[in-house]
């Protein structure tokens, strides 16, 4: 039977055994970070890929169209025929640019949201860097992207790059809080900042977090959406109001990094939400124990993503101000009073409620 | 007190709604597509659609049902239509040249109303009606040949007895 644990292990034997090959073993614990880096980005830049093809079929479906099916089987190649445009297309520069921040904002905003699959467990051990602090250093690294874009916004000397960065600005800064508060029961209930440490909670607790939490879930994924500035919380880059938003001014591969940067936001919080609230790697039963955690794992992410993407094609645009009243005056309050009476249950039945 | 429910009341039912419109679009998604990919797959037309004037040619008798009485060519308004014919050795006259300017036909229809011979018709099947050269949109008695498929035949008139049992 394999399980994610064992494929780490035959993974990093064969690794060992490669470097004494290559006489590198001194070297071992550097490569195996770049090993793990490199894999990374290979299966999130693939399944960035999966996802675009994804979404394109989602929307086609739910307005009764077929959506692509002509380059390769189904479809699915179209997103790499169209990553190959963007990257052999030609870098078009704004000649009054603010050159280093315009250079450096699409790296950051792509390496932000990237840093954060970092932390993020596929099954049990099977993480790159099990962090301590997982929670926090997620929520922190990908706050990261609001300087990727007021830089963007800012350098393009753009009026609607310039509002599109603001808008950005004033809505991740306002969701970010709601997101953070929608942790925090699941934090005071485990105890733990360690995702690992809270999926293992659910498996001996015998429950998934998604149940006792629903409201908490809820409030997540909501401001995550917000968080990754997809629809129906897009008004960064409204293109009814604001053609391109913060990524007016950018072609090729820059655009590619801004647009790649998006679809891993949602697939970091889509997989914090996983870990979270849904279990992780666990089997939703005990007797399917016998597919691999990270098959289960996977399966939720992409019932998150699933739902962000329903929500993009489902509900319309919000204006500014309903933005920042849902935010402020809808999203802030339950998730307080959701910490408060969380509060008082752990406080009466103890930490294992 | 009351704003502070209405407060909740206005969350949960903004939620539900949410909720509704979500179900509506996971619906959709599951149901059948209504796209035709066109070169592959060809919307069959309704029977008596204008798309294309035919010939009607019968297999059996093995000649066109045009008897050349012109009428068709005096209706068409923009005087596309351009046809002869002789007496053949029955005494009957028939058709030995048709051409049809489908450049300046606009599918009236006029000539299909005036044949009284049930020789000229619309068809459904063929609508692909652009070509690469002016000059193909001349056609002959031979590119209008059509032999009628034996669901098209026309049904035979209703006795009069009908319309009079209705009125009884």
């Amino acid at each position: 039977m394999i399980s994610g644990e064992k494929l780490v292990q035959l993974v990093s034997s064969l690794l060992q055994q490669v470097y004494a090959l290559l006489d590198l073993s001194a070297y071992a614990g550097i490569l195996d970070r770049v090993v793990c880096a490199v894999v990374m980005f290979g299966f999130v830049a693939v399944f960035v890929m999966f996802l675009v093809w994804m979404e394109r079929k989602v929307s086609a479906h739910m307005q009764s169209r077929i959506g692509p099916n002509r380059v390769g089987p189904l479809g699915l190649l179209q997103t790499l025929a169209d990553a190959i445009k963007l990257t052999t297309k030609e870098d078009v520069r704004p000649a009054k640019r603010d050159k280093i921040p315009y250079f450096i904002a699409p790296i950051l905003a792509f390496v932000a949201t990237f840093m954060g699959m970092v932390v993020v467990p596929f099954d049990n051990k099977m993480v790159v860097a099990d962090l301590n602090i997982g929670v926090l250093y997620i929520i922190a690294i990908t706050s990261f992207t609001v300087i990727a874009i007021l830089s963007a916004g800012w350098s393009s000397n753009n009026k609607y790059s310039l509002l599109g960065g603001f808008r950005s600005a004033a809505q991740i800064v306002s969701y970010e809080v709601p997101l953070v508060l929608s942790l925090v029961p699941v934090i005071m209930i485990t105890g733990k900042l360690n995702f690992s440490g809270i999926v293992q909670y659910q498996q001996q607790a015998g429950y998934w977090f998604v149940f006792p939490q629903f409201v908490a879930f809820i409030t997540f994924i909501a401001s995550a959406t917000a968080e990754a500035n997809r629809a129906p919380f897009d008004i960064p880059e409204a293109e009814s109001e604001l053609t391109g938003g913060f990524h007016t001014e950018y072609s090729g591969v820059k655009f590619a990094m801004f647009f790649l940067g998006e679809y891993v936001a949602v697939v970091v919080s889509s997989a914090v939400a996983a870990t979270v609230f849904l279990g992780g790697w666990l089997p939703p039963l005990h007797f399917l124990g016998f597919i691999p955690g990270f098959v289960w794992f996977m399966l939720k992410v992409l019932l998150i993503i699933y739902l962000i993407m329903a929500f993009r094609w489902t509900f319309p645009r919000l204006r500014v101000d309903q933005l920042m009243d849902f935010g402020w005056k809808v999203l802030i309050p339950v998730t307080i009073l959701n910490i408060l009476v969380t509060g008082f249950v752990v406080l009466l039945f103890g930490k294992g409620a | 007190m009351g704003t502070i429910l209405g407060y909740f009341r206005n969350i949960l039912t903004g939620f539900w709604n949410l909720v509704l419109g979500l179900s509506v679009t996971t619906k959709y998604l599951f149901k059948k597509t209504n796209t035709q990919q066109y070169p592959e797959e060809r919307m069959p037309l309704p029977a008596r659609s204008r798309s294309m004037i035919k010939l009607i040619y019968d297999g059996e008798k093995d000649q066109f049902n045009c008897v050349a009485c012109m009428m068709c060519a005096k209706a068409c308004p923009n005087s596309c239509i351009k046809l002869e014919g002789v007496r053949g050795p029955d005494g009957k006259r028939r058709m030995t040249t048709f051409k049809l300017d489908f450049s300046t036909c606009i599918f009236c229809g006029y000539c299909v109303e005036a044949c009284g011979f049930d020789a000229l018709t619309f068809v459904s099947e063929e609508y692909e009606n652009s070509v690469y050269k002016r000059g193909s949109l001349l056609q002959d008695e031979q590119a209008m040949k059509w032999v009628r498929p034996p669901h098209l035949a026309p049904k035979p008139e209703e006795p009069a007895a009908t319309a009079a049992g209705a009125q009884a």
